[in-house]
């Protein structure tokens, strides 16, 4: 190991500067490996492994064909991948190549500016996948290092230390920080300027066709735009914004999924949607979401306005088009929050959601037997058992939590019996279980809930982080029922929209492993609140967010423009202090030697030659040499100038008045021209 | 002064003309100035070709997190920018504050190179790198470190074409430290002059043959070119030139060019002797005369259109008559 190190530090400059910025890349890349095609990842790294070897071993590098020949290769992998060139995944698959090709031409500058900013894209594509904290660290570390690599590239001299480049980096970084923290509050949040690549929403697609314990997790996390929204006249109130969006009705034991009913179709029980109440008119834009799905407000019953599709209800009241939506689509619709649907009396196909797998959840079965038992619930038709139900989410020691873990086979019974804590899918999952087993028709309803304002232009935004899943329970004589079991657990989440909390990631897992619980929780808490904290400041940081911190600042009614004013205003304020600084500095040069260089420059005006640094008393001899001894001028300003270097030498106390009168004499002398 | 050597034509390269006349406009208009201390006013600062591209990779980014919705793809591009600003103030500090001074250059040969010695003084209490001096116009680049509160000296190197006084060309210091970015840079007048020598004959004749002393007795013909080999032993004071060391090693004891015999004659070096029709080519051959006499230890006179240089020899006298053949008609 020694002698490695020891061999590594012998290594000429070139070879070392070569290792550390594969380095740099290599930890750029790393995080995209698991979204890589695997041949991708194993040709970059062995082409950079190779490009390390030749650096060590101090080889020339290879010839231009092979460039070629590998890029050819690649190329064509891509189209086989990916089927195009174009696009998020193949574009990174293609510069994640391209970084690695690039080092075995690396020599001259040029080739390192290439690296530099090729990473860039490289680090930006990461925070598609993620946005964490420790995301945003690695990458800082990124960014660190490709500094530290282009400030050694520019100390052309000798074969200086690489810590001494990464100490300038670190405090430009530093010095720049600033900058960063005042353009991140106050440049512009804008909207997108033109629709997404359809890729581009692969790594985080909204809602899902089935839902499998554990996906909204992610999504809550995301803080993308699913659809932005304005309602004429008054919104309705936060509690009422349901977006309906894929009904699961079957339940296999893992995974909820779309009713696949037995029955034959006419004999499914109809939609028989009943409307009352004022309607809601509003005009969504939905983001592309690669589904068939028009997310509407509970409860539409006609077809909304839209170009370029033909609508659709399904019998569980989703609307659907006709083919997945890859383009931004806008549509105006009409819906009632007062409604109910559903048959009111049993009818054949009801039973579809009471079904159940055999074998799963044998607690919760237990459980509603328990509850079935009870005589007070004998006469029941369902309601008063929802509310028991409900009552024991409130009062049970459940907990809403973005971090419940993994969760086993028996997802309901350790919900309701072991971990107790979970998000609004396991919630809303283990409750229509419960309910089911208690021999209530119920089903999982998914979409999303809340949204906020923008007070700018009014629009209201819906964002994947308000994904959300619920339950719909049939009541004899009532037809489907709401049930947000969510809000029995965690009231904030529904309605004023708390936001959520981050998942422990895998590293934390990893990290916290093998400590002391109590310390271990501790330090969870402690990671939790500022995950929390970096979620709320930073990936929150809305425009609604940058307009309350103009309203904070003293600004009436905040808008955008007044952002551009702001940012003009510190810009403009920054350059004169920069101004001041250096005429500041200029100054600061002791009066002394200011007056002494003003004495010589008016000598050289009149021809006198002067060695630089001269002394005034040799000032003197040459001004006497040039104008004759006996010239009034020459004698007066060299009786000036042989005071004016006693002073040097005087004692402090008498300094400040002596050279404010020789200051004061220097502007009546007749200097010769 | 002559006009420039090769002026951009104005109507073939009219871009090319009206810069190279603004270029020599600018550079007249600087101070002549053996030492200078570089302010706001004269170090200039442009982005480089990088710089540019950082800058639209900087938009690409922007663009980026605009459209995909990214708080930190806004927090990375915008700390970039911090540091792309701060770096180019970073740039133009390396070379703001920092002084100058030429190191007197000594006289040089035509078609040999003249070394231009720059003294960098640092009064900052920080290192400043990458600093690359060149003459101006020239891509030769010599770079340096100044550490902090500290002298560097950097060597440029110059061929001067021509005979005679020249004044050290227009150098320029250049920095685009820390990231490349930027370039910052000065140009630079230096006051000092140089003198350039006649290039010596490669393979120049024999000296002439000397003239009789004036008021000698005898005033024989002088002997054959060069054939001074009249030796006696060595006397206290004798120049060590004059000691025949060939002679010294086999004799075990130290033996002199008997100069008397040589200085009965007095060796005057004068273009018509030179044989040649054409004023440069004679001052060549003065000027390989005069070295080979020095170092044959003799005394020589040069003469010359309006100037006479009484024979003698040594260090000073050699000078004077490069001197001489260096400014001859100038």
């Amino acid at each position: 190991m020694l002698n490695l190190l020891h061999h590594l530090r012998q290594l000429p400059r070139d070879s070392r500067d070569t290792l550390f910025l594969l380095g740099v890349i290599a930890w750029v890349v790393l995080p995209q490996v698991s979204h890589l095609p695997l041949w991708c990842s194993l040709l970059s790294g062995a082409v950079m492994l190779w490009r390390g070897w030749l650096a060590v071993t101090l080889r020339p590098l290879p010839a231009r064909w092979w460039l070629w020949l590998l890029l050819v290769l690649t190329v064509g992998a891509t189209l086989f991948t990916h089927k195009t060139l174009l696009g998020r995944d193949a574009g990174l698959t293609l510069i994640v190549v391209l970084l690695a090709l690039k080092t075995l031409e690396l020599r001259a500058r040029r080739d390192a500016f290439v690296v530099f900013f090729l990473s860039f894209f490289m680090m930006l594509s990461n925070f598609f996948f993620s946005q964490s904290l420790l995301t945003a660290g690695a990458m800082l570390i990124a960014l660190l290092g490709l500094l530290t690599a282009l400030v050694n590239a520019h100390m052309p001299v000798g074969k200086p230390p690489l810590l001494q480049a990464a100490r300038i980096a670190g405090s430009m970084t530093l010095l720049g920080a600033p900058i960063m923290v005042l353009l991140f509050l106050l440049f512009p949040r804008l909207a997108p300027l033109w629709g997404v690549p359809s890729d581009a929403m692969s790594g985080r697609s909204g809602l899902s066709a089935t839902m499998q314990v554990g996906t909204i997790a992610s999504l809550a996390l995301d803080d993308s735009i699913a659809m932005r929204i304005r309602f004429e006249g008054a919104p309705p109130r936060q509690s009422d914004l349901y977006f309906r969006g894929p009904v699961l009705s079957s339940f296999d034991g893992r995974s909820w999924q779309p009713l696949r009913s037995g029955l034959p179709a006419r004999m499914r029980p109809l939609p028989n949607l009943q409307v009352q109440g004022a309607p809601i008119n509003y005009q969504v834009t939905l983001e592309p979401n690669q589904r068939p799905w028009l997310l509407l407000l509970d409860a539409t019953p006609n077809a909304p306005l839209l170009t370029g599709f033909e609508a659709r209800m399904t019998p569980e009241l989703q609307w659907l088009v006709e083919r997945p939506i890859t383009d931004l689509l806008r549509y105006t619709a009409r819906s009632y929050p007062d409604f109910s649907h559903g048959p009111l009396r049993p009818v054949a196909g009801l039973q579809d959601y009471l079904e159940l797998p055999f074998g799963f959840n044998p607690r919760t079965l237990q459980l509603a037997a328990e509850l079935r038992r009870d005589p007070r619930y004998a006469a029941d038709d369902g309601t008063q058992l929802i509310a028991a139900v409900l009552e024991r989410l409130r009062s049970g020691g459940y907990v809403y939590t973005l971090d419940p873990g993994a969760y086993g086979r028996d997802s309901a019974d350790e919900f309701w019996f072991d971990r107790k804590e979970g998000f609004c899918e396991h919630i809303a999952s283990s409750f229509v279980i419960l309910l089911r087993a208690l021999k209530l028709p119920a089903r999982v309803v998914t979409g999303y809930q809340g949204g906020e304002q923008n007070p700018v232009d009014g629009f209201w935004t819906v964002r994947q982080s308000d994904a959300h899943a619920w339950a719909e329970v049939w009541l004899n004589g009532r037809g489907w029922v709401r049930v947000d079991p969510t809000a029995a657990v965690a009231p904030g989440r529904v309605g004023s929209l708390q936001r959520l909390q981050a998942p422990r990631g895998v590293i934390t897992e990893a990290l916290l492993g093998n400590v002391n619980p109590a310390l271990a929780l501790n330090l969870r808490a402690v990671w939790d609140a500022v995950n929390n904290r970096w979620n709320q400041s930073v990936l929150n940081y809305t425009q609604r967010k940058q307009l309350n911190l103009l309203k904070n600042l003293g600004f009436e009614s905040p808008s955008w423009e007044d952002l551009i004013y702001l940012l003009i205003g510190i810009v403009v304020l920054a350059s004169l202090g920069g101004a001041a600084w250096t005429l500041w500095d200029r100054l600061r040069q002791d009066p002394w030697l200011r007056l002494l260089a003003q004495a010589a420059k008016r000598l050289q005006k009149a021809g006198v030659q002067l060695a630089p640094n001269s002394p005034p008393r040799r000032m003197a001899e040459q001004l006497s040499a040039q104008l004759g001894p006996e010239h009034p001028a020459a004698r007066r300003i060299g009786d000036w100038l042989l005071r004016l270097e006693a002073l040097r030498y005087a004692p402090p106390a008498a300094r400040r008045s002596r050279l404010a009168t020789l200051q004061h004499e220097f502007k009546r002398l007749h200097w010769p021209t | 002064m002559p006009a420039a050597p090769s002026w951009p034509h104005p109507l073939l390269h009219p871009a090319a003309h009206v810069r190279a006349q603004f270029q020599r406009w600018w550079q007249a208009r600087l101070p002549l100035t053996d030492s200078v201390t570089l302010t706001q006013r004269n170090v200039y600062i442009l982005p480089t070709r990088p710089g540019l591209m950082l800058g639209v990779t900087l938009l690409v980014l922007l663009v980026a997190s605009i459209n995909y919705q990214l708080n930190l793809g806004y927090l990375l591009t915008f700390l970039l920018a911090g540091c792309s600003l701060v770096a180019m103030h970073v740039c133009h500090a390396t070379l703001r504050g920092l002084t100058m001074h030429l190191i007197a250059t000594d006289a040089v040969f035509t078609g040999a190179t003249a070394i231009i010695g720059i003294n960098l003084e640092n009064r900052r209490p920080s290192t400043r790198f990458g600093i690359g001096l060149a003459l101006l116009g020239s891509s030769h680049w010599s770079w340096t470190d100044v550490p902090a509160q500290a002298n560097a000296t950097v060597h440029v190197a110059f061929k001067p074409e021509r005979r005679g006084l020249h004044r050290v060309p227009a150098l320029t210091a250049e920095t685009r430290f820390p990231l490349g970015t930027f370039r910052v840079w000065t140009v630079w007048r230096p006051a000092a002059q140089v003198l350039v020598y006649p290039a010596p004959e490669a393979h120049a004749p024999a000296l002439p043959l000397g003239e009789p002393r004036a008021g000698d007795a005898a005033a024989a013909p002088g002997p054959a070119n060069g054939d001074y080999d009249g030796i006696r032993a060595y006397r206290r004071g004798d120049p060590l030139k004059l000691v025949v060391w060939k002679k010294a090693a086999k004799a075990d004891e130290l033996v002199s060019r008997d100069t008397q015999q040589v200085q009965r004659h007095e060796l005057w070096l004068e273009p018509h002797k030179t044989g040649l029709p054409q004023l440069e080519p004679q001052l060549s051959r003065l000027c390989a005369w005069v070295l080979q006499a020095e170092q044959q230890g003799l005394d020589y006179g040069l003469r010359l259109a309006g100037l006479d240089i009484k024979p003698a020899h040594g260090e000073a006298q050699k000078r004077r008559c490069l001197q001489a053949l260096a400014l001859c008609g100038a």
